[in-house]
């Protein structure tokens, strides 16, 4: 399709995958919405944004021209602000506007590096650029590129927003927008611009690598004391995204083709982790960890789908998680062959991220669905409303997404999805094919063997008292560990705490020091607006004067 | 099919058998260090039968599903691990690559069964224990993948277990060289945190909080766990004679050094675990991520500079 002889749209494998990926999601958000936003009258127009973002997101991704990606990109971002003010925390229009002012600042670096994109190679149209990264203005369009990528994705230091929006949006514009098509459409033109447009250079890799890296460190370690449960799932995602930026850092196609499959690994069970807990969100009204406990009896599918997310994000083996992972780890020890010691760093700080996550996982585990039930909520009983059925299938459909495409990565989605973006053939010698396929479906007799051994154990077993010493548990009713405290060990370490308690005041946050100055400027600069009419005579006489002098004597 | 033989046999038994011959070497030695005669050569085997004949007690307000499937999810790791470790030892031509990846997540998982097996009990000092060792988990994971990076380093930067034996192979053990000494120091360290010891064994402190994590579990439950931990009472020395000191080579003297290697890191950690007090959580933590990542990033930069 061509208006003005500029194509507007352009399909190949790459757009198709990202494409067919924010379709799926925009489907399951669709259904989880319908069971979990109340039948208000202006949910009308929570429907209609949700499937006009659809529609931007996908104008972007299947855009051409430059100009077309700009706008749907833009657009996404005006949807994104629309459907947060369906929140009802107190916070909410403040963190509406902090993400409309980051994706949409970010925006204008995107026109900048646009513009210079343009004029360096005289076209705006994709299938025609290809820059390479030699001399400043080149560099200086990639790296703006770069900050409304980041943004959008939620890298350091732009990745206030999702944290917030995680904790005051509803749940599914969670699941929808910063979980997976903010990440899908940010990583998208990460990947277009690194395998298209320009022609990429160690340095900057090495720029992406370390972003990557700072990313996996940060929000891993400010995930393990969060108290809201919403929030630490924020973090997780932020975290996540570093693992991304250092698989397409890498350079290698093993590298970057982890990179895109760990993106939509993650933009899967960040969903399913957002919509088990927006489920577990409705039945118990709070999302404090203190307040939480025991639920999984009374939501065992929820508990499941959250263990089998939660897993996955970890990188446990055979879950999908660890093949992504396990392909970017490969692509970092290829750059190391070539020597250098920055690898080391990536490597082992990706693999400690795997423990973080897992210990935050595990934390929101044990409080949310494992331990004993709050003491304000010991006697409610089973009062509160059923979960609408509708929001049973994406978690489940995701759950199951996490199995498939962790045993069988490379018949479903490597095959399909990712593999078709390169142009040559990847090439493993000796890669895990046959004999890992073989070891796990062992684990599958031995998880059968569980299954039936457990069986025969539940029938003969005896329920006994909880044994704590002597005491009965009745009788000491605040004895329970909940998951607030859980890391209190890790924020009191002498180096941690002073920068955690910097990092919740807001100190280490660029949105919040920026709003800080620019508001003490403009308070500064209030105080010369007195109201008083031969004051501001006077100013306008004073500047006339200076006016005069430099015109007279240029 | 090849490979369900050799779980069955490598995987299982034998890493069960050799693993209960080292737990019995750990308690006879124990017992001669305090003075006592100790047990006999089949004790832990005994014991495990013991518990496997008992009821199955659940506490009320347990998660009952999570509770019976914890132990064996853990068991089923440790097997497959120690299938891993096995084939690459005896016949690492036909390994995947990246499988030294897969080792190190896998061990994770004995580690992960613990935890929900405590969470699952719904007993507040299985939780305080859960959390404990998760944080040691954080705490040791660190400076273990440094150490692990060191033998990556010296087999040509490769993330397969069968050319890192290869290199071992051709170029003599890493173990001599600076690097791979202090390596192999700092992964036995790791190790015993890992296998929860003292000086780490903070989440299951009988005198502190009653066993902890394993408070509730009682009977054949208690028995998998018990066989799990007497597994990885193997597996893990092996992991590490397989990454330092060339595996375990089947062919005449070489068969006796191998013994003699994990006897040797056995009354290791016996000689540790009986010389030292329980570190609290927070020592544990400054420990791991002080001197012992200042020690390990020492030597993963000895490896880069070919020492």
């Amino acid at each position: 399709m061509t208006w003005f002889e500029q194509e507007i749209f352009y399909v190949d494998p790459l757009a198709i995958s990202v494409g067919i990926c924010i379709a799926f999601f925009a489907v399951l958000t669709l259904f989880y919405s319908w069971g979990y936003m109340p039948r208000t009258r202006g949910s009308l127009s929570y429907y209609l944004y949700i499937l006009l973002t659809l529609a931007t997101a996908l104008g972007a991704v299947f855009a051409s021209n430059l100009i077309v990606l700009l706008v749907c990109w833009g657009l996404t971002g005006v949807f994104l602000y629309l459907l947060i003010g369906y929140g009802t925390k107190e916070r909410t229009p403040a963190t509406a506007k902090k993400a409309l002012i980051i994706i949409g600042g970010t925006d204008a670096f995107m026109m900048l590096g646009i513009a210079l994109m343009g004029h360096l190679s005289g076209s705006l149209d994709i299938q025609h650029i290809r820059l390479t990264l030699d001399h400043p203005p080149a560099v200086v369009a990639f790296l703006c590129l770069l900050i409304g990528i980041l943004a959008k994705a939620g890298a350091i230091p732009l990745h206030t927003w999702i944290v917030d929006t995680a904790e005051d949006a509803p749940t599914p514009v969670t699941a929808f927008l910063p979980a997976s098509v903010d990440k899908l459409l940010g990583i998208y033109l990460l990947a277009r611009m690194v395998l298209d447009l320009f022609v990429m250079t160690p340095a900057i890799y090495t720029v992406l690598m370390a972003i990557g890296t700072v990313t996996i460190l940060w929000a891993g370690m400010m995930m393990l004391v969060q108290q809201d449960f919403k929030r630490l799932l924020g973090y997780c995602a932020v975290s996540q995204v570093g693992y991304v930026l250092l698989g397409i850092g890498t350079g290698h196609p093993l590298g970057i083709a982890g990179g895109l499959f760990h993106m939509v690994n993650h933009a899967i069970y960040k969903s399913c982790l957002f919509f088990s807990g927006g489920a577990v969100e409705q039945k118990s009204q709070t999302t404090d960890v203190e307040r939480m406990g025991g639920m999984a009896r009374q939501m065992p599918v929820i508990f499941v789908t959250f263990l089998i997310a939660a897993l996955s994000v970890s990188g446990v083996p055979p879950l999908n998680g660890f093949a992504s992972k396990w392909m970017v780890y490969q692509g970092i020890i290829e750059t190391g062959r070539e020597g250098g010691v920055a690898w080391i760093l990536w490597l082992v700080v990706a693999m400690f991220g795997s423990a973080m996550t897992l210990a935050g996982m595990m934390k929101l585990v044990h409080a949310i669905f494992l331990g004993q039930p709050a003491a304000d909520r010991q006697d409610t009983g089973d009062q509160s409303e059923k979960t609408p059925l509708l929001m049973y299938i994406p978690p489940v459909l995701l759950a199951l997404l996490c199995i498939l495409f962790g045993i069988w990565a490379y018949a479903l989605p490597l095959k399909h999805l990712i593999f078709p973006i390169f142009e040559q053939e990847l090439i493993f010698p000796g890669i895990w094919q046959p004999t890992l396929a073989t070891v796990l479906i062992l684990i599958g007799i031995g998880l059968g063997l569980i299954l039936f051994i457990s069986g025969r154990l539940a029938k003969t077993m005896r329920q006994t008292d909880v044994f704590i010493g002597g005491e009965t548990l009745d009788a000491v009713p605040g004895m329970r560990v909940s998951g607030g405290a859980f890391y209190n060990t890790v924020q009191e370490l002498p180096v941690f705490r002073s920068v955690f308690s910097l990092a919740q005041k807001g100190a280490l946050d660029p949105y919040v020091m920026g709003s800080r100055i620019t508001l003490g400027i403009h308070r500064y600069l209030g105080n010369f607006h007195t109201g008083i009419l031969s004051t501001y005579l006077s100013w306008c006489f004073l500047g006339m004067m200076i006016l005069f002098f430099v015109l007279l004597f240029r | 099919m090849i490979y369900i033989l050799y779980l069955f046999f490598f995987g299982f038994l034998l890493t069960a058998v050799i693993g209960l011959f080292g737990s019995w070497i750990d308690r006879k030695l124990t017992a001669r260090l305090q003075y006592r005669v100790g047990p006999p050569l089949l004790q832990p085997l005994f014991d495990i039968l013991k518990l496997l004949k008992k009821e199955t007690l659940v506490p009320f307000g347990a998660s009952k599903a999570t509770f019976l499937a914890a132990p064996m999810i853990g068991l089923v790791s440790v097997m497959v691990v120690s299938t891993v470790l096995w084939v690459n030892n005896v016949d690492s031509q036909n390994t995947f690559m990246g499988d030294l990846i897969v080792v190190v997540y896998f061990l994770l998982v004995p580690s992960i069964s613990i935890i929900m097996g405590g969470f699952a009990s719904g007993n507040p000092l299985a939780s305080l224990g859960a959390s404990r060792e998760l944080k040691l988990i954080l705490s040791y994971e660190l400076p273990f993948i440094l150490a692990v990076l060191v033998a990556v380093i010296h087999a040509d930067f490769s993330l397969r277990l069968g050319d890192i034996l290869a290199t071992q192979a051709k170029n003599g053990v890493i173990a001599v060289s600076w690097s791979g000494g202090l390596a192999l120091l700092i992964t036995m360290i790791c190790m015993q945190g890992k296998l929860a010891l003292v000086p780490f064994d903070t989440p299951e402190a009988e005198t502190e909080i009653a066993h902890g994590v394993l408070i509730e579990y009682s009977g054949p439950l208690l028995a998998v766990y018990r066989l799990m931990k007497n597994m990885l009472f193997f597996a893990l020395p092996f992991f590490i004679i397989i990454i330092y000191l060339g595996g375990l080579r089947g062919h005449g003297l070489h068969l006796l050094y191998g013994a003699l290697e994990y006897v040797g890191i056995v009354a290791l950690i016996t000689v540790i675990r009986n010389t030292n007090p329980r570190l609290r959580i927070d020592q544990v933590l400054r420990f791991f991520w002080g001197p012992m990542t200042v020690l390990a990033i020492i030597a993963v930069l000895l490896a880069l500079g070919n020492y």
